[in-house]
């Protein structure tokens, strides 16, 4: 560091040395002489306060990244040879027995259901973490001024995008529509479908409680082909959740609103008898998701002539049904790293 | 939305009390949208009669209390009669005299007003010696509204005359025998509408496939008589562009008292607290069409304008204005909000929440009442800026059809005429300016669609004719002109969501049933689908280190800016959150194995005592961004292993977990580890000279390390504590290029033999291993395979060097080998080790 005050290129000469010179590195900023300067700051003229101070602030800056340096060189260990396999006169370590070893449940589910999915015949694209306001809002048929748009429900960052726009951080799987349609375009034209499922972690702009969590994880469905309706969006879900559960159940939906889809519907299965604990009105239908006819805007936008291929979308939450299938009481466990939990996982 | 039956039925053409409410629900789920709740007000009411107070006593054994001698008409059994057929019922209500006609609560009925909490059934009580039959009941008691001041007095004139017959159940009376069915909100998102009553039965004779007839004065503009003016007003509209309609009109010589009994009871029902005779109107009207409207008590506005008349319109507040609201709550506007004011202060915020000092009350003799749209946005912003959630705010942030404003208004005015005896003064205003009926970016009078019967039966898999589609459509009020193929549709006023095709297919479809339409899986070709290869990747880290024992967590996406701190990440790379619910959540994350060491101290903590957590997850730098110009994420593997046991130096129990990772992917190509000098946002948690790079070939796929010092004592590590965290697209490549590394297994014994050799310390062990490897190689005889590794590292007291051993094994394609062809073959390796590394063969 080279000052330019006399008074302080003196003070930085005395003080190293005294500094090198000192077993505990830290005594010197305590040191008078640094104090002394740093009181003198106030009786300068205005106009040399702040280059003076800044100068000064650089020598203490220096001063404790030395006596850091010192204190981290004397708490470190002896170097080891990173090359060796094992440690000197040791054996290999071992590994932890296998039996404690646990995949994450929800990890697992995310296997479990895109397995169903590829057998099915549906490619799997996972989402992205960060997006931007296209590819959450814009492209999916979101107003300007939609409630969905503002950051009551969704985190944005502080950083913009090139239209100066803040990236988001996703509500919704539903971000990938666009792409994957357009990715996938060609597939339209060699008279095969778009079929992809879209797994993903997605976030909430709400607080935490034993239901509730801001981070998540969601599977989207895209199916986009010639003359595709809405009774095959119900048969594909039937299918897909008749697979999951182990057993023939029937899928129904009703109304809903959604702006990427039209019409739009939330589905619903017969509970299965696994999860059944009664024969009451209440306990006979599992309500799942949300799904729709997707948009002719959606498809307009990723290139594809709505007159011509029709398609559906879905999308459901994947916690609950880990957590109604293994009776966890609550979702925050899922992401607090706890043993405790993640052991009783296989 | 609550909708009453009773209601929905009063202003329906179709006969929906007939339909069993179990049907009605199931319905509305399929047709309309889930259902959250359902009340059988009626069965609230069974063993309530009507009966008629013939006499009045005092107590004898109680100053405050009477002995009433009721007519029931006869109709309860079981009950302890005079000789007259009259029942004795002690009562202590305040006011209590003969003649009056009340309900009377007999005995086995429920308190309807403690169904729901903690139902009170009524039985024959001896009260001060004196037995009494059930009770007489209170407004309040009855579930009619709040009133607990004195008994329910029926007046012949508000029920007819036929209702007040002893006798008579009390469910007859104020249209109490009904259902309300709560309905989900949420589906309604795009259907104002159906925030109203009225919209909501029209739903219903359309998914019975009935034709509705909404009544006269809906469909029809009204016309509003001019009136002479004495007290004059003003209204402006100074936010035209997000109030697109005001309308308003004066009421003089009103009385403010309660409204009806049936009113009072209706609004209760729906959950709306009963104020007053004009405020109950417009909560009435709101529930029935989704219009919400607001009544000024006309001099309040005059007091607060500047000069003799009542000015008021839309304006946008401006920064910091004052306003207190009903129930004097105090907001601070911004210039987002809109604000409905007079020319000198805001007397409300519009569309949310009437002003508290404007309000009418029991005083108001004239009544400025307004009927006004607003933008549904605005409304929303403003109900979450200000954290004011009301019925009216809820139906505005639908954006309802400012077409209907009209027909509500002359509704209300009629109404408010009826209950209050006041009268119109002046004209009704009228200020739109939705001009070309255009509002921002929604237009409210669509253009008619133009659809084909095809256009429809593609997208739902059906095959309904133009007259079924006709039928459906007119039945909900549509218009559908049939033109060459096509179909031109005209939606009605009060719809705001039909704009195309789709919005025509969603009404068909749901108005003839979804549960109707035809099951069947999409026909497809049979080519085989491809596995995305970074969901398998991961699937096969998963299955290689839960193998090893390790437990996968998943920890959150954002971090804590004090983590990248004690860590030495630079905060100023991370993307942050501009809405972080907490400084907890403030960053998107480095890399994940800080966010791995901050579960380690707490699981030691919890009596794991050995344990290795992984984590596979994305992160995210501030610069790097994709070709669509989103950042750029990276997908990483983060293991962590710690232990309360201190064995040897924990970077090597990493290091296995490592190479057995690399090995279960089926990674042949050999991992290099070395020491690094350039420190980045993920690799600065590492202790120096216990750390390495790790590499295969030139490319770097990540870092292995105990950690710092000071990263320790930050996060409260165990001294045994070590992790590695890897790039999985560079797995995933490497995984993909691997080759087969078999060789084939030869018919001879093979060979073991140990070799030792005596290095310097400081030697790193993997020259040596490469020199003796290349040794062994180089010359080892033909047609052999041999193998080399290592089986112990011995460094002594002094640490002046150290000794490491080899086992060898070579064996022979060709033939049995002798000892004596091994013992050469290692003499030649020690002494090349020798030459190259100065080893000492021991």
């Amino acid at each position: 560091m080279n000052y330019t005050n006399p008074q302080i290129v003196e003070a930085a000469r005395v003080l190293k040395a005294r500094q090198a010179e000192s077993a505990d590195k830290s005594d010197i900023l305590k040191a008078v002489e640094l104090k002394a300067l740093f009181d003198q700051i106030k009786t300068l003229p205005p106009e040399q306060r702040k280059e003076f101070g800044q100068e000064l602030n650089s020598l203490r800056r220096e001063l404790q990244a030395i006596a850091d340096e010192h204190k981290a060189a004397a708490e470190a260990l002896p170097p080891i040879d990173v090359t060796a396999p094992f440690d000197v006169n040791a054996t290999l370590p071992p590994l932890i027995p296998s039996e404690q070893g646990s995949r994450h449940p929800l990890s697992a589910e995310i296997e479990r259901v895109t397995d169903i999915f590829y057998r099915m015949g549906f490619g799997v694209v996972e989402s992205p973490e960060l997006d931007d306001d296209y590819h959450m809002f814009g492209a999916l048929n979101f107003p300007e001024g939609h409630p969905a748009r503002d950051d009551y429900d969704t985190f944005m960052t502080v950083q913009k995008d090139a239209k100066a726009k803040p990236f988001v951080a996703p509500a919704h799987t539903s971000t990938m529509q666009h792409r994957v349609i357009k990715q996938y375009k060609s597939n339209l034209d060699n008279g095969e479908p778009i079929a992809i499922v879209i797994p993903g972690r997605v976030f909430r702009n709400e607080d935490i409680d034993v239901t509730h969590e801001h981070t998540f994880y969601q599977l989207e469905g895209v199916y986009v082909g010639k003359n595709i309706h809405a009774g095959h969006l119900i048969a594909t879900l039937q299918t897909y959740l008749s697979e999951y559960f182990q057993q023939d159940l029937k899928a129904k939906i009703q109304p809903f609103y959604f702006p990427f889809t039209e019409p739009s519907f939330e589905f619903a299965v017969e509970r299965p008898d696994i999860l059944r604990k009664n024969d009451s009105e209440e306990q006979k239908w599992l309500e799942l998701g949300g799904c729709g006819m997707i948009h002719p805007n959606v498809l307009r936008e990723a290139g594809v002539d709505p007159e011509v291929y029709t398609g559906f979308a879905w999308g459901f939450g994947i916690e609950r049904m880990v957590m109604m299938r293994n009776t966890i009481e609550d979702i925050r466990h899922f992401e607090s790293g706890k043993l405790e939990f993640l052991r009783q996982f296989s | 939305m609550k909708v009453s039956i009773n209601w929905a039925q009063h202003y329906s053409n179709v006969d929906l009390k007939s339909i069993p409410t179990s049907e009605l629900l199931t319905k509305i789920g399929e047709q309309l949208g889930a259902v959250e709740d359902v009340t059988e007000w009626g069965s609230r009411y069974d063993n309530i009669v009507v009966a008629k107070i013939v006499s009045v006593s005092k107590h004898p054994n109680a100053d405050k209390l009477n002995l009433c001698l009721i007519d029931d008409g006869g109709v309860t059994k079981d009950i302890e009669r005079n000789s007259d057929g009259l029942v004795q019922i002690v009562c202590g209500a305040p006011v209590v005299e003969a003649g009056m006609i009340v309900a009377w609560l007999t005995p086995g009925a429920t308190v309807p007003a403690s169904v729901g909490a903690d139902p009170f059934v009524l039985d024959t009580r001896e009260i001060r010696g004196i037995p009494s039959p059930g009770m007489l009941g209170t407004p309040s008691e009855l579930g009619l509204n709040d009133d607990h001041s004195g008994l329910l007095s029926i007046d012949p004139k508000e029920v007819g005359e036929a209702n007040v017959t002893p006798g008579t159940p009390f469910k007859n009376l104020y249209g109490l025998d009904d259902v309300v069915i709560d309905c989900e909100n949420k589906m309604f998102t795009h259907r104002p509408d159906c925030f109203g009553i009225l919209g909501v039965a029209r739903e219903l004779a359309g998914i019975t496939g009935q034709a509705f007839e909404s009544p006269d004065w809906y469909l029809n503009a009204p016309k509003f008589e001019s009136k002479p003016t004495t007290l004059p007003v003003k209204i402006f509209n100074d936010a035209p562009d997000l109030s697109p309609r005001m309308m308003a009109v004066v009421i003089k010589d009103v009385t403010i008292k309660p409204s009806p009994i049936w009113m009072q009871a209706a609004l209760t029902r729906v959950g709306i607290k009963s104020i007053n005779n004009v405020v109950d109107v417009t909560n009435f009207l709101m529930q029935l069409t989704g219009q919400p409207m607001h009544a000024f008590d006309y001099h309040k506005i005059v007091d607060r304008s500047s000069g003799d008349a009542a000015v008021l319109g839309p304006r946008m507040a401006t920064d910091k204005e004052p306003l207190t609201v009903l129930g004097g709550k105090k907001l601070t506007l911004t210039a987002q909000d809109i604000v409905l004011a007079t020319d000198q202060e805001p007397a409300d915020l519009a569309g949310v929440i009437g002003g508290g000092e404007t309000e009418v009350d029991d005083k108001t003799s004239a009544v400025l009442l307004t009927c006004a749209s607003f933008d549904m946005y605005a409304i929303r912003r403003a109900t979450m800026r200000h954290g004011v959630f009301t019925d009216a705010a809820m139906r505005y942030t639908k954006g309802q059809s400012p077409l209907q404003n009209d027909r509500i208004l002359a509704h209300a005015l009629e109404n408010i005429i009826k209950y209050t005896g006041g009268q119109q003064d002046g004209d009704v205003i009228d200020l739109k300016s939705y001009g070309d009926r255009v509002f921002g970016s929604e237009t409210f009078v669509h253009e008619p669609v133009m659809v084909t019967p095809e256009f429809i039966n593609v997208r739902l898999g059906l095959n309904l004719s133009v007259e079924q589609i006709t039928k459906l459509l007119t039945d909900v009020e549509f218009e559908v002109d049939v033109v060459g193929g096509e179909l031109e549709i005209n939606a009605p006023f009060w719809r705001t969501d039909i704009e195309i095709g789709e919005d025509i297919v969603e009404e068909v479809g749901r108005l003839y049933g979804y549960d109707k339409l035809p099951l069947e899986l999409p026909a497809r070709s049979l080519s085989a689908t491809v596995k995305n290869p970074l969901l398998e990747i991961r699937s096969h880290i998963r299955t290689v280190l839960t193998r090893a024992g390790a437990n996968e967590a998943l920890t959150y996406s954002f971090v804590h800016g004090d983590l990248l701190s004690k860590v030495g990440q630079d905060a100023s790379h991370a993307y942050s959150l501009s809405n972080a619910l907490s400084p907890e959540l403030q960053y998107y994350r480095l890399s994940l194995t800080p966010s791995l060491l901050d579960k380690v101290h707490a699981n030691i903590k919890s009596g794991y005592g050995s344990f290795a957590l992984y984590e596979l997850g994305k992160t995210h730098m501030i610069g790097k961004l994709t070709e669509e110009g989103v950042p750029q994420e990276s997908e990483r593997l983060a293991v962590v292993i710690a232990g309360t046991q201190q064995q040897s130096a924990p970077y090597y129990a990493a290091k296995r977990y490592l190479n057995t990772l690399l090995h279960g992917l089926g990674i042949t190509a050999t991992a290099t580890y070395q020491p690094f000098e350039q420190k980045d946002d993920t690799n600065t948690y590492y202790a120096s000279a216990r750390s390495a790079e790790v590499l295969v070939g030139d490319t770097v796929i990540g870092y292995i390390g105990e950690f710092s010092a000071s990263v320790t004592r930050a996060l409260k590590l165990p001294a045994y504590c070590a992790g590695f965290e890897l790039d999985v697209a560079a797995l995933q490549a490497l995984a993909a290029d691997a080759s087969s590394v078999y060789s084939p297994i030869s018919r001879f014994p093979k060979i073991e033999q140990d070799v030792s050799l005596q290095v310097p310390a400081e030697l790193p062990y993997a020259d040596l291993y490469g020199v003796v490897r290349s040794a062994l190689q180089a010359a080892k005889p033909d047609d052999t395979r041999v193998d080399v590794e290592p089986l112990d590292i011995y460094q002594s007291d002094d640490k002046s060097h150290k000794n490491v051993s080899f086992r060898v094994r070579v064996v022979s394609f060709q033939r049995t080998l002798q000892s004596a062809a091994v013992n050469t073959l290692l003499d030649q390796v020690a002494e090349v080790a020798h030459s190259q590394v100065g080893a000492k063969r021991l």
